[in-house]
């Protein structure tokens, strides 16, 4: 009888035991916790340069080509700093952008128009719109920071690549978002981002961007690939990255109105 | 063409870089326009004119001393203007960064403010007017600029050897002036093109607030046309010794950007206040899709009340900027001034896209309605035209 009641006793306490341990994560918690992970696991790279090569193809393989060096600073408690200089399509040579990204807020933006040398600030309103007429949206380029988005886990697959993935659903937290979620692959291995499909404010599934070719620069892997596919208008964009440079060792003096002036 | 400083500066810097040419960017601007006025003009002018430009560029950036290296030349041709037929060292100039500081010497040129129809606080550079009314284009400025970065400003002093004058278009031209000007150039200063301009700028941002206090003192960029005796129809141009304070802010708060720009300005004769205040707003993702619309207003006021003081004394820019955000970056641009004191308007249009994979067309057209006869755009009533410009870029 003792023995009984004992045993009741310790079936019922580690029953709820473990289900402290079960269910005190939800879908939500293990997603924010993957969220940080990946956040965590890119953390500290610092500075970097490299240059963008973009080519949009039309439904018809019709294809134009954009090149673009970018530089991006790393800030501690804020989103991180970057400037592009636009060397193709050759009329647009010469301009170039400077941001400071801010999580939820808006961000800080200025464009350098060369011909007339004049640094414009410019709204940073318009997330959703089209990055240099690509499939890229300028929310899709932005710095990733946690508090962006809501996220719920929703399970773990093998992805294409033959890795293991997390997938979660994250919901943009921030405003003028064109997307009503987003469905993320992140390899759990080594909690790198695999592919991630968008869905439109109307929720149909919009575009799908993979991340390709993984390499490992000073610890920190990068894609040497972005390829964006939309499933509306059947266009596409692929990125590749080249001469990631991670000891370049930008400062934050490198970052401002007088330095997008002289980028060339 | 070109002053003998300029000459000078150029030689300097040329001779300085010839050895390291090789390991330059180089890129090249071609330009052909054709223009036609539906109405007749002056005796002297026709209806239809093209013109060619060709603008080189060498930019090399010496990455272990912090030096940045650019020379643009600049080169008009124009099948009816002798005049327009021009050329100019848009920038030959280096820019040494250290840490927190910057030095520029040669000629460049400088941009500030932050309005779209009326540039007030600009004065570095004189305006080319050879180039188009819209005041966009401007000769290159010798200078010696140096300037302190602080984290979220800069201060920046800049001496200007070496006066720009303004250029004026043949009487073959449609916007020619209705009279001779004389090349006998006269100054208050008697240093004359010599004299030593001075300038200092403050600028920067804080928050979605960016900023420009600006302190100018020199010969004026404005020219004054004056008759050559008191009853004479030949006029000389005049430079005035000026002193200018000047302002511009601009607000930035979700798609509305709110913008001021005011002057002050004293000089011998006279002094005045001149400002712009405006707003622009944009419309994102129209039709579900990636076309934006901009609207603009802009009002101008001038205390040169005189209507041939001033062109814009006491005027409204309305205009509207439709991107098409495709990959040829299309974009249409309307506006109209209107005068509200006596209710000339003009109304201009333009449009570019990218064709042929590296080259831009751009459309322009410009109408005068209602022009009153004190009105300063009065002799251009009937220089209504349509242009088409092709560019190349290699």
């Amino acid at each position: 009888m003792k023995l009984h009641q004992s045993i009741m006793i310790v079936a019922a306490s580690s029953a709820f035991f473990f289900s402290t341990i079960v269910f005190a994560q939800s879908a939500e918690e293990r997603g924010l916790e993957i969220a940080k992970a990946t956040d965590a696991r890119d953390a500290g790279w610092g500075s970097m340069r490299a240059e963008m090569e973009m080519i949009l193809e039309n439904r018809a393989g019709k294809t134009s080509t954009r090149k673009i060096e970018s530089r991006q600073l790393e800030v501690q408690g804020d989103g991180d700093k970057s400037m592009s200089l636009f060397k193709q399509p050759r009329d647009v040579a010469g301009t170039a952008m400077l941001t400071f990204t801010h999580g939820l807020d808006a961000d800080d933006q200025w464009l350098y128009l060369p011909a007339i040398k004049r640094v414009k600030r410019i709204s940073s309103k318009n997330r959703s719109g089209p990055f240099m007429g690509s499939e890229f949206a300028f929310e899709d380029l932005g710095s990733q920071e946690v508090e962006k988005y809501t996220y719920t886990f929703l399970r773990e697959e093998a992805c294409d690549t033959g890795m293991n993935c997390l997938v979660s659903e994250r919901v943009p937290a921030y405003e003028n978002s064109g997307y009503s979620r987003q469905i993320t692959w992140i390899d759990k291995a080594e909690y790198r981002p695999i592919k991630i499909e968008f869905y439109d404010r109307k929720n149909s599934l919009l575009k799908t961007l993979s991340f390709i070719d993984y390499q490992e620069y000073e610890g920190y892997w990068r894609a040497d690939q972005f390829r964006m596919e939309n499933h509306i208008n059947g266009k596409k964009t692929i990125l590749n990255w080249k001469n990631y440079d991670f000891k370049a060792d930008l400062k934050d003096s490198d970052f401002n109105k007088n330095a997008l002036k002289r980028l060339l | 063409m070109f002053k003998p400083i300029s000459n000078a500066i150029s030689l300097l810097a040329l001779l300085a870089v010839a050895p390291l040419i090789q390991a330059a960017d180089y890129t090249l601007e071609l330009g052909m326009e054709a223009t036609h006025y539906p109405t007749q003009g002056s005796p002297l002018s026709e209806n239809n004119g093209m013109s060619f430009s060709l603008t080189p560029s060498i930019t090399h950036t010496f990455e272990d001393q912090n030096i940045y290296f650019t020379f643009t030349p600049f080169a008009r041709w124009d099948q009816r203007d002798d005049m327009r037929t021009h050329a100019d060292i848009r920038e030959l100039k280096a820019i040494k960064v250290l840490d927190q500081w910057e030095l520029e010497a040669g000629i460049s040129k400088v941009f500030w403010g932050v309005a779209e129809a009326n540039h007030l606080v600009d004065i570095i550079n004189q305006t080319d007017y050879l180039e188009g009314l819209d005041g966009e284009d401007k000769l290159g400025q010798p200078m010696l600029r140096i300037s302190r970065i602080f984290e979220q400003s800069t201060l920046s002093a800049f001496i200007l050897p070496g006066f720009r004058e303004r250029e004026f278009l043949g009487l073959t031209s449609r916007f020619a002036l209705p009279f001779p000007v004389e090349k006998a150039t006269r100054f208050e200063s008697d240093d004359e093109e010599k004299h030593l301009d001075y300038a200092l700028r403050f600028s920067g941002y804080a928050g979605q607030m960016d900023y420009g206090l600006s302190w100018f003192i020199g010969t004026a960029r404005e020219v004054s046309l004056r008759p050559s005796s008191p009853a004479s129809n030949v006029f000389f141009p005049y430079y005035a010794q000026i002193e200018q304070v000047g302002l511009d802010v601009q607000y930035t708060q979700d798609a509305w950007l709110w913008k001021l720009e005011a002057v002050h300005q004293d000089s011998q004769e006279s002094n005045h206040s001149a400002f712009v205040a405006g707003l622009e707003y944009s419309f994102y993702g129209l039709n579900d899709g990636a076309y934006d619309l901009g609207l603009i207003a802009e009002y101008n006021q001038d205390s040169r009340d005189n209507a041939r003081a001033a062109l814009l004394q006491n005027d409204v820019f309305v205009g509207a900027r439709f991107g098409f955000n495709d990959a040829e970056s299309s974009a249409v641009l309307a506006g109209m001034i209107l005068d509200l004191d006596d209710d000339s308007r003009s109304f201009r249009v333009e449009g570019s896209r990218r064709v042929l994979g590296d080259a831009k067309l751009s459309i322009e057209a410009q109408a005068f309605s209602h022009v009153d006869p004190n009105n300063l755009t009065y002799g251009f009533r009937d220089n209504d035209f349509m242009q088409i410009e092709l560019t190349w870029y290699f």
